[in-house]
Order: structure tokens, then sequence, then C-alpha cells
């Protein structure tokens, strides 16, 4: 086979097989059979099932080093052998098809419920078993081939045809979205769109190529205008000014342009931005990996609700809670935000000796007594227990009310550019760079007179203010409060947004937070899914990318000079070996020169 | 140098014991005496009351030490994995649900063809080698796929792994078996209760207690006297020393998981019999529950993880009865779980190293 061992080809095939198993029996491949992304044949479902292949003959042909040379495959080379590994992948998978049909699958369906009849024959194509099983090899055969001949390509053939396959999926999955903001922008969505589907066939083709033709383009004569854009960008902040202001201004427009059901996605957006804002201070800017950090946001949601004043859910009927003040929410925001910074010192205090993973835990359990307590009778007359509260203030200005989603945005909106810009003061200060030299080394940081308590402290009621702000902006969102919203899996959502980004990276937040709850609030197909890939990101990300998708700048930048630094080392290394061969006389070690 | 800085404040304390007093000891100890205050004044008043008869004492403590057995199980699997990686596997839970998941599957195919009655003690047998084999899978394959590629990496990396992993696991069991408990029957034989000591205990509680300690045991031995027990020593010590001794330290970590495996297996046919039930998010509460196991015994240590099991199950029966029903807390039962989680702050506040551990607050 070539450059590709043969075991290598099976365990790839067979990891290969086993992923296309494993999203058939978690339920995605049938789940999304019918979601058309392109015309009516490519489904989500399809799509699943050709990835795996892909990926097995695209991994099975990465470069070798064979007897200490770097053993790229020509492009027939890898074709072939991902070819092989994407039919085994393809047999092993028909086979586990056949043998479900041929066992039983309403007995299998005892154990995995996602086996039924209706999964059988979406995999199998309906066309029967044994056509399925080949349909399923040539499949495998198909995928894995196209695989090991992208790996093979060069990064000039293979960048577009990727980015233009995925640019067409992502819209195709969009199908329910953007037709409504074309029709909010007077387009017709029939010019892209089926009426009830993806993309329609030559839209889809047309997508594929324009982006892949706009990558051509943007490698070809990319170099020179990123240079120029660099450059300007160091040397006149003008430039990161005048992106700034685009940015806000799209920010300032977006839901005008796409209607109250998606800006209402993008208030809980905004919310979590800010969660991730605070979150990211704590874990990104001083290396505290807080995992309650719901804790802040109930603290933020319910002391909104009881310094403004609300109502209690009960199961005769409304009563008032135990304690109320009739702030307005624009002091009563402010008032939450200090005396949740007063609970970051508090948690922060006792917590001060511990670092890392035990740090983790203890706030962890904060977080869970905090979402226990919500919960509880004894705090009954306060926080309305399980039944909640209701009435919760909606910020309203002068009778314009920040409920409705279009309005509730642009208040977030506000919070979210304040927080932003604190944040990017901080890490650019002193206390910031006190933070960054404690987390990456405590004691080197104490020792060159950095008050390590002081500044922890400081990163605890940092992050609990922004992170309480963002709860005292969800209660208004929703105008009541139940203990489910407060669970452990925000801690984790708001975590996975500060690691998708990019540990102690302000633009990760904001990218983090499009993603991880602005596709899942659009595509709500993937709503059962949704904590299944947030586990999948943050293993995904850790192991594969772990400065995530948007880098901190600064730290990028340190990493990059050490590597440029090591390279040029190792290099003087190499020439002086090249130059000097040692020579050993006596006990003495001599180098000298060799001739030329 | 401050007062109190960081990890070394420990140091600072002894060092500057007889100058001055920090302010952080000032605070921890007034903390200290309060927390003692509350909990003393709260038992008298439960039991000047007279809230509970001394059989329903009985019966918390009996609850308490049966489902601090299974936490000990469970525990001693963060235990050996922290003992020789320095790190939570955070994930270890779902370990411990997928055992109950695979071994419900045969239980109820079982109770189903009367197998379960007519030879209940080969049934339990088959059942605990499948959720054994299917927990040590898990965490072998976790081990593989999640933890092994960051070995090395700067140590939340691994932790925010585990994090996912745990997450990712949980919801493919969702997916797979679906989200709706299941009903879990344990064999006739384990039904019903003995007289112990004058009183009902039930059967269910006895032999998980057996159980549990007999595997206890049986890891103590394997740890001290075997070949690969001693290796698993030697790489706790010191990996990269055990290493150049010839030892296999990429083997001696994957037993390591295996082992926990094979013990959160055993720990989930105990705790889904005692519960019977079953569910994907079974694993979250007992998992945090034996993690806080681990810590209060002193994690790293084998008796500290049955100790702390069962100190905690006792203290999780006993505490919220004991203590809040005095100060007339309605439900005290619903605060169990954040009893659990306080227990845990403050162990690690005040003794970091556990009831077998040296005090020590280094642990990092």
């Amino acid at each position: 086979m070539g450059p590709v061992g043969l075991r290598s080809a099976i365990a790839a095939g067979l990891v290969g097989a086993f992923a296309s198993l494993y999203l058939a029996l978690v339920g995605l491949t049938e789940r999304f059979g019918d979601l058309e992304l392109i015309g009516e044949q490519v489904t989500l479902g399809r799509v699943l099932l050709v990835v795996p292949p892909l990926v097995a003959g695209y991994v099975v042909t990465r470069p070798r080093v064979v007897a200490g040379e770097r053993r790229i495959p020509t492009r027939v080379e890898a074709a072939f052998a991902g070819a092989s590994t994407g039919a085994i992948a393809g047999a092993v998978f028909g086979a586990a098809v056949a043998f479900a049909e041929w066992f039983d699958v309403n007995r299998i369906r005892e154990v995995f419920i996602t086996v039924s009849p209706g999964l059988i024959e979406f995999v199998t194509f309906e066309r029967g078993v044994a056509a399925g099983f080949v349909i399923l090899v040539v499949i495998g055969v198909l995928g894995g081939a196209v695989g090991g001949a992208l790996r093979a390509s060069s990064p000039l053939v293979r960048t577009p045809i990727v980015l233009g396959a995925s640019v067409a999926i992502l819209l195709g999955l969009l199908q329910r979205i953007i037709p409504v903001a074309m029709r909010q922008l007077d387009l017709e969505p029939s010019v892209l769109y089926e009426v009830s589907g993806g993309l329609t066939i030559p839209a889809g083709v047309g997508v594929i190529a324009v982006t892949a033709g706009a990558n051509v383009l943007w490698t070809r004569s990319g170099p020179r205008v990123r240079d120029r854009i660099r450059t300007s960008a160091r040397e006149q902040p003008v430039a990161r000014t005048a992106v700034l202001i685009v940015v806000l201004a799209v920010a300032a427009i977006l839901p005008l342009l796409v209607g109250s059901v998606i800006s209402e996605v993008l208030g809980t957006v905004m919310v979590f931005m800010l969660l991730g804002l605070g979150l990211n201070i704590v874990v990104g800017y001083a290396g505290l990996l807080d995992l309650g950090y719901v804790a802040f946001f109930a603290f933020g949601a319910y002391a909104l609700a009881l310094v403004t004043g609300a109502t209690l859910n009960t199961t005769t009927g409304a009563a008032e809670p135990a304690f109320a003040l009739g702030l307005n929410f624009y002091i009563g925001v402010w008032v939450v935000a200090a005396l949740a910074a007063g609970v970051g010192l508090l948690i922060g205090a006792p917590v001060l000796r511990l670092r890392g993973d035990y740090l983790a835990i203890v706030t962890l359990g904060l977080g869970e007594i905090v979402s226990i307590l919500t919960q509880s009778r004894w705090l009954q007359p306060f926080v309305g227990g399980l039944q909640g509260m209701r009435g919760i203030t909606d910020g309203a200005i002068g009778g314009l009310s920040f409920r409705p989603p279009q309005n509730f945005y642009y208040l977030a909106l506000a919070f979210v550019v304040l927080a932003v810009f604190v944040s990017w003061r901080l890490s650019a200060s002193r206390i910031g760079r006190a933070w960054n030299a404690m987390r990456e080394d405590e004691q080197v940081a104490d020792a060159m007179g950095i008050s390590t308590t002081k500044y922890k402290l400081l990163a605890f009621a940092m992050g609990g203010a922004i992170g309480s702000i963002g709860g005292a902006l969800f209660a208004v969102k929703i105008g009541s409060l139940t203990p489910a919203s407060f669970q452990i899996l925000v801690s984790i959502t708001a975590l996975a947004v500060v690691i998708l980004g990019g540990l102690g990276s302000i633009p990760g937040v904001v990218v983090g937070a499009l993603v991880l709850i602005g596709l899942p609030g659009l595509l709500r197909e993937f709503e059962e899914y949704r904590l299944l890939i947030y586990g999948g990101v943050l293993v995904a990300i850790m192991v594969l990318r772990p400065q995530g998708l948007v880098p901190n700048v600064r730290r990028t930048r340190e990493l990059h000079e050490e590597e440029v630094e090591q390279d040029a080392w190792a290099k003087g290394v190499a020439e002086h070996e090249e130059a000097y061969a040692t020579v050993v006389v006596g006990d003495t070690v001599v180098e000298e020169k060799r001739p030329e | 140098m401050s007062t109190a800085t960081g990890g070394d404040a420990t140091r600072d304390v002894r060092m500057g014991r007889l100058e001055r007093l920090p302010w952080r000891t000032i605070i921890l100890v007034v903390l200290a005496v309060l927390i003692l205050a509350t909990i003393a004044i709260g038992a008298y008043r439960t039991l000047a009351e007279d809230a509970y008869s001394g059989d329903a004492w009985r019966d918390f403590i009996v609850l308490g030490l049966a489902q601090g057995a299974i936490y000990a199980l469970i525990a001693l699997g963060y235990t050996l994995v922290y003992g020789i990686l320095r790190m939570i596997n955070f994930a270890h839970g779902e370990v411990f649900m997928f055992g109950a998941f695979a071994s419900y599957f045969f239980a109820s195919a079982y109770s189903a063809s009367g197998f379960l009655d007519r030879q209940p003690l080969l049934a339990l047998t088959i059942l605990l080698v499948v959720a054994m084999a299917t927990s040590a899978g898990v965490a072998m394959l976790l081990e593989r796929v999640a933890y092994r590629p960051l070995r090395g990496a700067p140590r939340l990396v691994p932790l925010i792994t585990a994090i996912g992993a745990s997450l990712f696991l949980q919801n493919t069991a969702r997916g797979f078996f679906g989200a709706s408990p299941r009903g879990y029957r344990k064999p006739e034989l384990l039904q019903g209760s003995w007289t112990i000591f004058g009183g009902d205990v039930a059967k269910i509680r006895v032999v998980v207690l057996l159980t549990a300690a007999l595997a206890v045991i049986a890891l103590s031995l394997f740890v001290a006297r075997t070949k690969t027990g001693r290796s698993m020593r030697a790489v706790a010590e010191d990996s990269e020393i055990a290493s150049l001794m010839g030892v296999n330290v990429n083997g001696v970590i994957v037993t390591t998981f295996a082992i926990g495996g094979l013990l959160a297996g055993i720990a989930g046919v105990l705790y889904a019999m005692t519960f019977e039930q079953v569910n994907f998010f079974m694993g979250f509460q007992p998992g945090i529950a034996a993690f806080t196991a681990a810590v209060l015994g002193g994690i790293g240590s084998i008796a500290g993880a049955a100790i702390g099991g069962l100190s905690l199950g006792v203290l999780q029966a006993l505490g919220p009865s004991l203590i809040l029903t005095g100060y007339h807390i309605p439900s005290p039962f619903q605060l169990r779980e954040a009893f659990t989680f306080l227990v845990l702050v403050l162990v690690l506040i005040f003794r970091p190293g556990g009831i077998l551990g040296t005090g020590e607050a280094e642990k990092v």
C-alpha cells in the first residue's frame, strides 16, 4: 500500500466505522436524515455518513517519517490508501447494519433506543441490507479517496474545496434564518433557498464556487493586503478603531435586520457574552479555574429581583418576598454588581491558598450550594423556591420597555460594550500584567513583589461583578426566575465559551458566545445535542487547539517569539555542528573546523 | 512578601507564628469556631427536642454507611488516578454510570426470563462482571482519547478536558439509552431485611457494605503484594525514575484507569440495586460525593478513600437531620447535597490533606 501501512489503514478504518456507528447510535444520523442542505439529496444525515470515512482517509495519509525522511505520499498513492481505509470503514459499518437487521432491530432498541427500522432504512438508502452494504462500502471508498487526495494536495487546492463545502453546509443549516433575514431586506429568498429545505442545487454549486474562488483570490493577493493591514494596524491605531466602529455599527443594526426571533437568540448570546467576559477575567487573565460561576449568575438575577422588587410564585398564588427594595433598575444593577464583588471576595478569601484543580472543585461545590439553595424551602420566603419569582423590572426608560427582544438586545449590548472596555483596559494595565504573571507562575510572581492575595481577590471580585450583571440582565430578559435556569450547566457553558474562543482573549469570548449560544439557538434541531456538542468542543479544543479559535494576541506573540528564538538557536547549533567536527584528544574535547 | 500569600501560607504561618498572627489565620479560627458552634447548638437543640426516635438514628447511620461504602468504591478510582497522574478524573462519575447501565440491560433480561431469581448468585456475578468490564473499558478509552494526548500539559488543561468528557459521556448515554430513567429490579434474594442487633436492616445495605469491604481489601492486597501494584506505587512516587527503573509507565497508567473502572463498575451495580433505577445523569452526584470522600480521607490514599467514603456517607445521612432540624429549617433533606459540598469546601479550607493526610496545604 505504498506509504501507508496496512495496520494503520485497518486501525483508521475501524475508528471511522466506530465513528459512523456512534453517530447512528447517539441518534444524530437519523435525526438529521431529512434535514436537506443542498437540493433534496444532500441531507445532513448523509453528510454524517460520508464524513467519518473521509476523515479516516485524510488522517491515514498524513506524512510520516520513514528512515529519517519525511515521506509525503503522492496524490494517487494517497487516494488509493484513503480509499482502502474508507472501504474498511464502510464495510465494518455496513456489517454492523446488516447484523442489526439480522439480529432483530426491536430487540436492539431495548438497549439503544435510536436503533429503529427507520434508521436501518436510512443508512441503507431504502434499498435493503445487501444493496445498502454495497452503497456504504462505495461511500467509504469514495469518501476515503477524497480524504486521501485532499491530504496529498497542496493547501492551495485543499483549502478552497474544504472551505467551499463548509460554507455551503453552514448556509444550508441556516435555512430557517437566512430566508427570514432576506425577506426583511426585501430580497427574494427563493434565489438561494428551496421553499422548505436547504439551498437549491444551483445556489449550492454557486456558493461553493464563489467561496472557493474568493479563497483562491485571497491567497494569491492576500499576503500583500494582509501585510498592509498588519503594518497599518501596528502603526496607526486609526485602522483598529475603524474595524471597531464597523463591528459596533453591525452590532447596532443587527436586530433591525434579523427580526425578533433571532434578536431573542442574540439577547441570550449577549447574556452569555457577559458571563464569558467575567469568567475570562478569572480563568483567562488570573488563571483561577472557577467551575461555580453560576453562583454569580444566580446571585445577580435573584439579587436584582429583590432590590428592584418582584413577586414570589407560590402554590396558592402570588406573595410578597420577605425582603424587597424598590430601586430603579439602573441603580439596582450597580448595587447588585457591588454586592456580587463582595460575594466574590467572600468566596475568594477562604480558598486563596488552593490552586489549580482543588480551587476548581471548591468553586464547583460553592456553585452547587447556591443552586441547591435557590430550590430549597428554607430560602423560599426570599427567592420563591421551586416556584420561583416573577414580575421583575423590565428596566423601562420613559415607557420604553426592555423586555421585547429587539429592545433587550440594545440594553445588553450596552453592558457588553462596557464589559469589553473594562476587560480591555484591565488586561493592558498593571493589574492585567500582574494577573498574567500570577497565571504563568504564582511563586515567581510572588517573589517579584506582586501581592498574589490582592490580585486573586481582585479577579474574583471583578469576575463576580460582571457575572452578576449578566444574571441581572437575564432576569430583565425573561421577567421571571426559576431554579431550573441556574444549574451547573451555566458554569460549564460559560467555561466552554471562554475556552472555545481562547483563554484571555476578548474577541474569543465574543466568537465563543456567538458559536456556542448563537448557533444552537438558531438551529433548534440541535437543541437536544447541545450539551453533547459542548462536551465534545471542550475535549477537542483542549486536545487539538488549546489556545482557542481567536487566541490572545499577546500570548500568541510570546509563544511565537519563543519558537523563533528556539528555531534560531537550533539552526545555530546545526550550522555549528556542520562546520565543526568534535575531536577527542586525550581527555579533552576539541572542536576542529571541518575542511570545506 | 506579604503576611499570607497563596500556597505559601502555611510556611509563613509556621515561621511567623511567634512574631505576628497573620490575619488569615485569625479569620479561619473565627470561622471554625462559628461553624463548630452552629453544629453544636443545632445538634443540641435537635436532641433536646427529641425530634427523631432511636430507631430513626440507627436507620440514618446504616443508610449512611451503605451509601458511604458506594462512595468509597468510586472514591478509590479518583484516588488511584490522582495518586499517579496528579489529575482529577472528573468524568469518573460517568464511568460509574456506564457500568450501572450495562448491567441494567442484563438485569432486565434476566429478570424477564426468571434467571435472576432462579440463580441469583450466578446472575449477580454476571451483572458484576458486565458492569466492571464496561466501566473499565470506558475508563481506558477515556484515558486513551482524552487524557493521554495531554500528558505534560498545564494542569488546568486535562481538568477542562475531563469536564468536557464528563458532559460528553453523559449526553452520549442520553442519546444511546434515552433520557427517561429505567427501573432496576434486584433479585428476591436481596429484597426485604434481616434482623441484626434487634433491629431490621435492609439486606441490600448489608450486601453493599460487605461487597465494598471485600473490594477494598482486594485492592489493598493487589497494590501491596503484586508486581503491578509495586509498579503503581513506584509511578505514584516518581514516574520519571520509575520509567528509568524499567517500569512501563504507560502500562501502569492504563492499568490504574482500568482498576478504577472495575471498582466503579461494582459501585454501579450496588448503587443501581439500592435505588432500583438507572439514568444518564446518575453519575454526577455520586461522582462529586465520591471525590469529596477521597479528599476528606486524604487523596492518594486507599485507606483514606474508604474512611472518607464511610464518613461522608454518615455525615450526609446524619448531618441535615441532626443539625438543621434544630434550627427548624424546613425539609432539611433537600439540603443534603449542599451539605456534601459544604463538607468538601470546609475540608479543603481547613485540612486540605484530609483525615489521613499530613495537613499540608500544598496540593498544587
